[in-house]
C-alpha cells in the first residue's frame, strides 16, 4: 500500500522481507577503493579499448598474455588470495570494484575464472595443496579454470552427475581416483593449466583440482556466444589423477559458498559491462541527428535510457550489497542473507545488462545491427552472463522460496 | 604493485550503528510502541495526499505532535528554530523505526519535508523563527499551491499574479490540486511578480497566510471518492511584503531547490519511505501466502512467485540504494542519480506492489471500500488507485524521466 498508514491492514504477521545482512553504513568503501578502482579504471581505458577487444575476439588465443601477466603484477589475480600464498589479500569489495572495471571494458581473459578457480582452492584444499596451486595462480603464472556445469543444463550445486572413485596403487604411481563424467561451458579450460571441478564420491561432493596436462583428459573447446568468453567441454572418462588432486574439505558446502561468491563477483562484472554499453548508447543518441536533432532528445529514445540507468544503478547497489555481506562477519559461511543478497545481484546485473545490450542494438538503429557496431559485443556478453551461474528467473524462483518460506 | 595495500588500511570507516545511536534507537522503537495511537473507528488516509475529515485531520495532527513534544522530530532544524538540533543519523532512525512499525504518517508532511529546508534555504531570520517551530509540532499546517489549470508539467507558464501594493502584494489567480490547503495556515505560493520578464524572471516566491479575505477553497474529489485536494481561488487577496521568501523574480530558483526535496533529495525520507515500503511488501506476502485459488495456495503458483521475487529485489536495491546515496565513492559513475531516479523508483514500485496484490486477490479485488467482505478492507484495490498520486504528483513520471535523462545521463531537452 502507499505510505506507511498500515495500521488499517489487518494481515497475519509479516515474515521479514528486510533482508538482514549486516552491513556498515558505507558498505566498507574507503579512499583505498577509490584508489584502486580509478587505477583499475584507468588500465583498462589504456590497454583493452573496444578495438582491442574486437582484435582478440578474431584471435585464436583469445586474450593477451602480455597484459594477464601486466594485471596479476597489479595483484589482480591474487587479490583475495592471502599474503602468505603469494595474493594481496584484500576485500571482496576491492574485487568488485576492479572487476566491474574489467566488465566495463570487456576484457577478455581468464581473470575471473583464475580468481574463481583459486577461491575454490583455497576455501577447500589442504596447505599442501594451497602452496602447492595458490602461487602460482595469484602471481598469474598458472590460469585456472572452474566447472560449474555439465550437460544438461543445471545452474544447481547438486546438480552433479560426474563421479570419482578409488582406484588402487596399480602402476606404482600411489593410490588415486579414476574421473568419469562431463563438464560443460568451462570458461577458459582450453587455456588453463588446473581446472578445478566437482565430483560425486560415493554420496558426497567432492572437488578436485585437475592439472590440464593430465593423460586421458580431454578438452574439446566450444564455440561460445561470446568471442571474449572462450569455453570449453573437458571430458573424463576414466581419467586418474593422485589422491593429492582431491581437495580435502571440498565437500558440498564450501561449493555452495563458491557459487555465492560466484554470483556477486560476476554480477559486479556484468555490472561494469551494462554500464559501459549504457555509455556508448548514451554517446550515440548525442551524436546521431535525424530530423534535424540528436535523437536522444526523442522521449522513445530518452526514457528508455533512463530505464536502463535505473536497472543498472539497481544492480550498483545490489552488488555493493552483496559484497559487503560477503566481506562482512558471516562471509566466511555465508549465511542465507549473504546468499540472498548475492542471488539478488546477479538476478538485477543479468537484468541489467540484457536490458541495456538490447536496447544499445536498437537505438544504433541499423549500424548497431552490424558487425562493426560495438553493441554486439555487450549483447554477447549479455548471453553469456545470464547463461552462466544463473539467469535472473532461476535466481528469483530460488529467491521466492526464502520469502514464502517454501 | 601499485595496487596492493595492506588489508589494515581497507578497514571501514564508518563503522554499524554507535552504542549512543544502537540505545537511541531502542528508545525510539520501544516510544513508538508505547504511543502509537490505536486503529480510529472511521477509515484513514493511506497517506498525507487523502486527509479529508476533520476527524482523520485531528488524529494524524495529534500524532504529529505528540512525536514532536516527545523530541523525536526535527533533528533537520536547528535548536533556535524549535528542531532538535541537525542529527542526520538520528532523524534516519526516526524514520526508519516509524515506517517499520507501521506508525501513522505525519500529516504536516509538506512542511516538513520541502518548505522548512527551502525556508532554512533562502528565508530570513525573522521567517525561521516565525515559522519553523509550529509547523514541526503541526499546529500550522502547510500547502502547496505551484499547479494551474494551465500550468501542470509546465509549471514556468503560470499565471497567478501578485501585484506589488502598498505594504504588500495582491494576488489573483487560480491554483489546482492543492493538497492540504483546506487545513492550511500557510500556503508556498509561486506567482508572477513581473509579466514583462521571461516566464521564470518573472516569478516570485510567496509565504502566504490562508486566513485572508479574497481566499476561496473548493474540495476536489479523487478517483476513489476520497478528498485531500482542492483549487484555490485568489480574488485580490492581500499579503504583507515579509511574506516574500528571497527576493523577487527568485521564485523560479527557490521552486526548483523545493521540488528538489519533493522528489527525493532529503535521503532520511527515503530511508523511511524504503521502511514503510519493505513493510507493505510484508504485507504482501502475507496476503500471497494466506490466499487460496482452486485449492491451492497462490503461493505455489510460480508466476506470482516469480513477480513477488522481482519486487523483493527491486525492494532491496531501493533500499540499499537510500543508503549507497551517501556514500561518495559509491555514486562516482552517476552522481546524483539516486536522488533524482527515487521519485519514479518509489512510486513505481508502489504501483506494482498493489498491482500484484489486487491481482492476487483475483476475484476479491473488486469488491470495494465498505464492502464487509472486501479483503483487507480493500485496501489493496484502493491503494493501487491512490499510488497515481504519486506516479503524477510532484513531477509525473515522465517528467522524472526527461529529468533525468537531461542531468544525469545529460542527453540532449526534448522539446
Ligand atoms: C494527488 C495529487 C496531489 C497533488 N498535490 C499538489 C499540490 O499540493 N500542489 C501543487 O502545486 N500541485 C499538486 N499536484 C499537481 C501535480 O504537480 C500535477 O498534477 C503534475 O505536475 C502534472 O501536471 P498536470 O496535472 O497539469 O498534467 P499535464 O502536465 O497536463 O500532463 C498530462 C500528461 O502529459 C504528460 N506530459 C506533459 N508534459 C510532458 C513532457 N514534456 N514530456 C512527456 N510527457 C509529458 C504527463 O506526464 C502526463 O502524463 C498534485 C497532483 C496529484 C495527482
Amino acid at each position: 500500500m502507499t505510505a506507511p498508514p498500515s495500521t488499517s491492514n489487518p494481515v497475519s504477521a509479516p515474515v521479514s522481507v528486510e533482508v538482514p545482512a549486516k552491513i556498515p553504513d558505507d558498505f566498507g568503501f574507503t579512499d583505498d577503493h577509490a584508489l584502486l578502482r580509478d587505477t583499475a579504471r584507468r588500465m583498462m581505458v589504456d590497454r583493452c579499448p573496444l578495438s582491442e577487444v574486437r582484435r582478440l575476439a578474431g584471435d585464436p588465443v583469445g586474450f593477451d598474455p602480455d597484459l594477464y601477466r601486466e594485471l596479476a603484477e597489479l595483484g589482480w589475480t591474487g587479490l583475495l588470495i592471502d599474503e602468505k600464498y603469494g595474493g594481496a589479500g584484500l576485500d571482496t569489495l576491492s574485487m568488485a570494484l576492479i572487476l566491474e572495471q574489467t566488465g566495463r571494458a570487456l576484457l577478455p581473459g581468464p581473470l575471473w575464472s583464475t580468481i574463481m578457480a583459486a577461491l575454490a582452492i583455497d576455501s577447500a584444499g589442504s596447505e599442501e595443496q594451497k602452496q602447492r596451486f595458490l602461487p602460482a595462480l595469484a602471481r598469474g603464472e598458472a590460469i585456472g579454470a572452474l566447472a560449474w556445469s555439465e550437460p544438461g543444463g543445471s545452474w544447481q550445486p547438486d546438480g552433479v552427475n560426474a563421479t570419482a572413485g578409488k582406484s588402487p596403487d596399480s602402476d606404482g604411481d600411489g593410490a588415486g581416483y579414476l574421473l568419469d563424467g562431463v563438464k560443460t561451458h568451462v570458461l577458459w579450460a582450453d587455456r588453463a593449466d588446473v581446472v578445478v571441478a566437482p565430483f560425486v564420491i560415493g554420496d558426497e561432493l567432492s572437488l578436485f583440482a585437475i592439472e590440464t596436462a593430465t593423460t586421458g583428459l580431454a578438452i574439446e573447446s566450444e564455440n561460445s556466444v561470446d568471442p571474449t568468453r572462450r569455453t570449453a567441454r573437458v571430458v573424463f572418462d576414466r581419467v586418474r589423477v593422485p589422491e593429492k588432486a582431491r581437495l580435502s574439505a571440498g565437500h558440498a558446502g564450501s561449493w555452495r559458498a563458491l557459487h555465492v561468491r560466484g554470483y556477486a563477483l560476476l554480477a559486479a562484472e556484468t555490472l561494469g559491462a551494462a554500464d559501459a554499453i549504457l555509455a556508448l548508447t548514451r554517446d550515440y543518441a548525442c551524436e546521431r541527428i535525424q530530423f534535424n536533432r540528436p535523437i536522444g532528445a526523442f522521449q522513445a529514445v530518452k526514457h528508455p535510457l533512463v530505464n536502463v540507468l535505473i536497472a543498472v544503478e539497481r544492480a550498483r547497489s545490489l552488488v555493493a550489497g552483496a559484497v559487503a555481506g560477503l566481506d562482512g562477519p558471516s562471509g566466511a559461511e555465508i549465511s542465507p542473507a549473504v546468499e540472498i543478497s548475492a542471488r539478488m545481484a546477479k538476478a538485477q546485473a543479468t537484468e541489467a545488462l540484457n536490458f541495456a545490450a538490447d536496447r544499445g542494438i536498437q537505438l544504433h538503429g541499423g549500424f548497431g545491427f552490424t558487425w562493426d557496431c560495438d553493441a554486439h559485443w555487450f549483447f554477447k556478453r549479455a548471453l553469456w552472463s545470464a547463461a552462466t551461474l544463473g539467469d535472473a528467473i532461476h535466481h528469483r524462483r530460488h529467491l521466492a522460496a526464502y520469502l514464502l518460506g517454501r | 604493485m601499485e595496487s596492493r595495500q595492506s588489508s589494515q588500511s581497507l578497514q571501514s570507516t564508518g563503522s554499524p550503528e554507535s552504542a549512543e545511536h544502537r540505545q537511541f534507537r531502542a528508545g525510539v522503537r520501544a516510544w513508538i510502541a508505547d504511543n502509537k495511537p490505536a486503529q480510529p473507528d472511521f477509515m484513514l488516509p493511506q497517506s498525507f495526499l487523502e486527509v479529508e475529515t476533520e476527524a482523520q485531520f485531528d488524529y494524524l495532527r495529534r500524532w504529529q505532535k505528540q512525536l514532536y513534544e516527545a523530541g523525536y522530530l526535527g533533528f533537520d532544524v536547528p535548536r533556535e528554530y524549535g528542531g532538535q538540533g541537525v542529527d542526520s543519523a538520528r532523524q534516519s532512525i526516526v524514520q526508519q523505526e516509524l515506517g517499520r512499525a507501521g506508525a501513522p504518517f505525519f500529516v504536516n508532511q509538506i512542511a516538513l519535508q520541502w518548505v522548512a529546508p527551502t525556508i532554512l534555504t533562502y528565508g530570513t531570520e525573522e521567517q525561521k523563527k516565525r515559522l519553523i517551530q509550529p509547523l514541526l509540532s503541526a499546529d500550522e499546517i502547510w500547502c502547496q499551491g505551484f499547479s494551474e489549470p494551465g500550468a501542470g508539467s509546465d509549471l514556468a507558464s503560470l499565471q497567478t499574479r501578485a501585484n506589488a501594493v502598498e505594504g504588500g502584494y495582491r494576488v489573483t489567480g487560480h491554483k489546482v490540486w492543492t493538497t492540504l490547503a483546506h487545513f492550511a495556515r500557510w500556503m508556498i505560493l509561486l506567482a508572477r511578480t513581473d509579466p514583462e520578464a521571461d516566464r521564470y524572471g518573472g516569478l516570485s516566491y510567496f509565504l502566504f497566510p490562508m486566513d485572508t479575505d479574497g481566499v476561496v477553497i473548493q474540495p476536489l474529489v479523487k478517483m476513489t471518492g476520497e478528498g485531500g485536494f482542492n483549487q484555490v481561488l485568489f480574488e485580490d487577496a492581500f499579503m504583507p511584503s515579509d511574506s516574500l521568501l528571497g527576493a523577487e523574480g527568485q521564485g523560479w530558483k527557490i521552486a526548483m531547490t523545493t521540488l528538489t526535496f519533493e522528489r527525493g533529495a532529503a535521503q532520511s525520507q527515503n530511508r523511511e519511505r524504503a521502511a514503510a515500503d519493505a513493510r507493505a511488501l510484508s504485507e504482501l506476502v502475507a496476503l500471497v501466502r494466506s490466499t487460496m485459488r482452486d485449492g491451492r495456495p497462490v503461493g505455489d503458483d510460480a508466476l506470482f512467485r516469480d513477480r513477488l521475487a522481482a519486487l523483493w529485489i527491486e525492494l532491496e536495491a531501493i533500499r540499499l540504494g537510500a543508503r549507497r546515496a551517501s556514500v561518495a565513492g559509491l555514486t562516482a559513475d552517476h552522481p546524483h542519480a539516486l536522488a533524482m531516479m527515487h521519485k519514479v523508483e518509489f512510486s513505481e514500485f508502489r504501483q506494482r506492489l498493489n498491482r500484484l496484490a489486487c491481482e492476487v486477490l483475483g476475484p476479491e479485488a473488486m469488491l470495494w471500500l465498505g464492502d464487509a467482505n472486501a479483503p483487507d478492507r480493500a485496501e489493496w484495490p484502493r491503494g493501487l488507485m491512490n499510488s497515481y498520486g504519486f506516479t503524477i504528483g510532484g513531477g509525473t513520471s515522465e517528467i522524472q524521466r526527461n529529468i533525468v535523462g537531461e542531468r544525469v545521463l545529460g542527453l540532449p531537452k526534448s522539446k
